[in-house]
């Protein structure tokens, strides 16, 4: 059997507060087999950040990203914007 | 020489003066640290006014060992007292700190560019970028030229051709990529990742971003050692205006801005000290994450997609709004947005006041700034500076069409004077 091979990828997730309690990293890690590594969080009354680092196969990280995006979280670069 | 490395500004961290970015262990920001108890024994108010007129002559305070070989004529642009504006809002004292001129591309970003080509230069990199649509690239592709270093400028590919001539005519490499921002985002941050360049706004960008806090040192020296009041300063990815509170925490840890309740001398950790200058934030209501989040009271930044002609503030997800939301918070100021029609009208109310042409994002400090007046937020007795950061040859497409007619004759006296009548 081929192993496949593993990439990694740093992502700040923003959550809305309807999806504060919901358990949406769980599901998307367990969905698309990815290890979620969570390296610093913070949680106001009306929103949530995550940054995290996701390992698993390429296709499986970029299918997660979109599953949380079309949840509604937004999922940006830990670089910000750097079009300037 | 009087830096110890860079430390993250999260979870404090410290690392080595290397060309990185983001703490390996919190995924935090890297800011330069320095040694600030060797500064002050060296670094003094006449020792500042015996060096040239230029952004260096607050060296000890900026991230580079050798001379510096870029921005030698930059920084130490004008503060112009604006009576005529004053008037206008009703205030007293009111400065304009212009950076629409610049040396040597007419922005504010000639003073954080000098300071990543220098340092560049110092780490041995032959190879500058970034990813700009505007004042960034056009600085960038300058300098890399005298400083005789190859350049890439990375541009979305549907960026008009008459944006880019500003940067083209100093022979850069202008690489179009075809893709929507998020993408030329995601790519140039891959790039960055991969080849040993110095891409000065992500892995220089600790280094970069020092260069913001000679603009607070000039004002703050240009009115005699005094801190203003209030300053107002308009926010894109957050980076001036939280170097603008640490360029003043610094100066009041020298020493040299006296203040009531002043605890100089007292500390070196600039975390504990409280200039009393009130920092306000100014962004265009179609760009308004910070401010969003500063009238909220939430420390947490949501992304936006922009939609306003300030383009030069057109950042939706700024890497340093937390910085900024905290600046503003600590400062005890306030943040406000205007609309595009009042960036217009703000541009044109520089002009017709002061006779200073400047483009979309002095039109939001200048517009902001009526605002806080009329809110009452900024007293009239009080000596507030408004931020320039760039010229407005450079976005006239965003006033054009709202200025008015010129006044066609014919070739001789009498069609001359019927219009004049017409007029008067």
């Amino acid at each position: 059997m081929v192993k496949k091979k593993l990439v990694k990828k740093v992502v700040k997730l923003v959550f809305p507060q309807e999806l504060i309690k919901e358990p949406v990293t769980f599901k998307m890690a367990k969905k698309y087999d990815i290890i979620p590594n969570i390296r610093r969080a913070k949680v106001t009354e009306t929103t949530g950040e995550l940054v995290l680092e996701l390992e698993g196969e390429e296709k499986n990280i970029e299918k997660g990203i979109k599953y949380l995006i079309k949840l509604g979280v937004d999922v940006e670069p830990i670089e910000g914007d750097i079009v300037d | 020489m009087y830096t110890k490395g860079l430390k993250c500004r999260e979870c404090g961290r410290e690392y080595p003066k290397e060309p990185l970015y983001v703490c390996e262990y919190c995924f935090g920001p890297l800011e330069v640290n320095y040694d600030y108890s060797k500064i002050k024994k060296k670094l003094s108010k006449e020792l500042i006014a015996s060096r040239q007129k230029n952004l260096w002559r607050y060296r000890e305070l900026l991230p580079i060992d050798g001379e510096p070989i870029a921005g030698l004529q930059s920084g130490f642009t004008p503060l112009v007292k604006a009576n005529n504006l004053a008037k206008e809002l009703g205030v007293k004292e009111l400065y304009i700190k212009d950076d629409s001129v610049c040396h040597p591309t007419l922005s504010f970003k000639d003073r954080v560019v000098s300071v990543a080509i220098s340092k560049s230069k110092e780490f041995g990199f032959d190879t500058v970028a970034c990813a700009s649509t505007g004042n960034l690239a056009n600085s960038v592709a300058s300098q890399a030229a005298q400083a005789k270093m190859n350049c890439f400028v990375f541009i979305p590919a549907d960026l008009e051709l008459g944006k880019v001539v500003a940067s083209l005519i100093y022979a850069p490499k202008v690489v179009a990529v075809e893709g929507n921002y998020d993408e030329v985002n995601r790519l140039c941050t891959e790039i960055a990742n991969k080849y040993k360049w110095a891409f000065v706004n992500i892995n220089i960008r600790p280094y970069y971003a020092e260069g913001s806090k000679t603009y607070i040192y000039e004002i703050v020296e240009q009115l005699g050692w005094r801190a203003p009041d209030n300053i107002v300063v308009p926010v894109a990815g957050g980076s001036l205006i939280s170097k603008i509170w640490k360029g003043l925490k610094e100066l009041k840890m020298l020493g040299f801005i006296d203040e009531p309740n002043d605890t100089k001398g007292s500390t070196l950790e600039l975390e504990h000290l409280r200039p009393s200058t009130k920092i306000y934030a100014a962004q265009a209501k179609g760009c308004s994450p910070v401010v969003t989040a500063i009238k909220e009271n939430n420390e947490i930044i949501k992304p936006v997609k922009p939609k306003t002609i300030a383009k030069s503030l057109a950042i939706g997800n700024p890497a340093d709004g937390y910085y900024a939301f905290k600046t503003v918070i600590e400062s005890g100021g306030w943040a406000e947005d205007v609309t595009d029609e009042e960036i217009v009208e703000g541009i044109k109310l520089l002009a017709r006041t002061e006779g200073i042409f400047t483009e979309t994002a002095g039109g939001v400090t200048v517009a902001v700034t009526k605002k806080l007046i009329q809110q009452g937020r900024i007293k009239k007795d009080e000596l507030t500076v408004i931020s320039i950061t760039g010229n407005g040859l450079k976005t006239q497409e965003a006033v054009s069409s709202k200025l008015d007619t010129i006044i066609k004759i014919k070739p001789n006296l009498n069609s001359f004077e019927n219009e004049i009548k017409n007029i008067s």
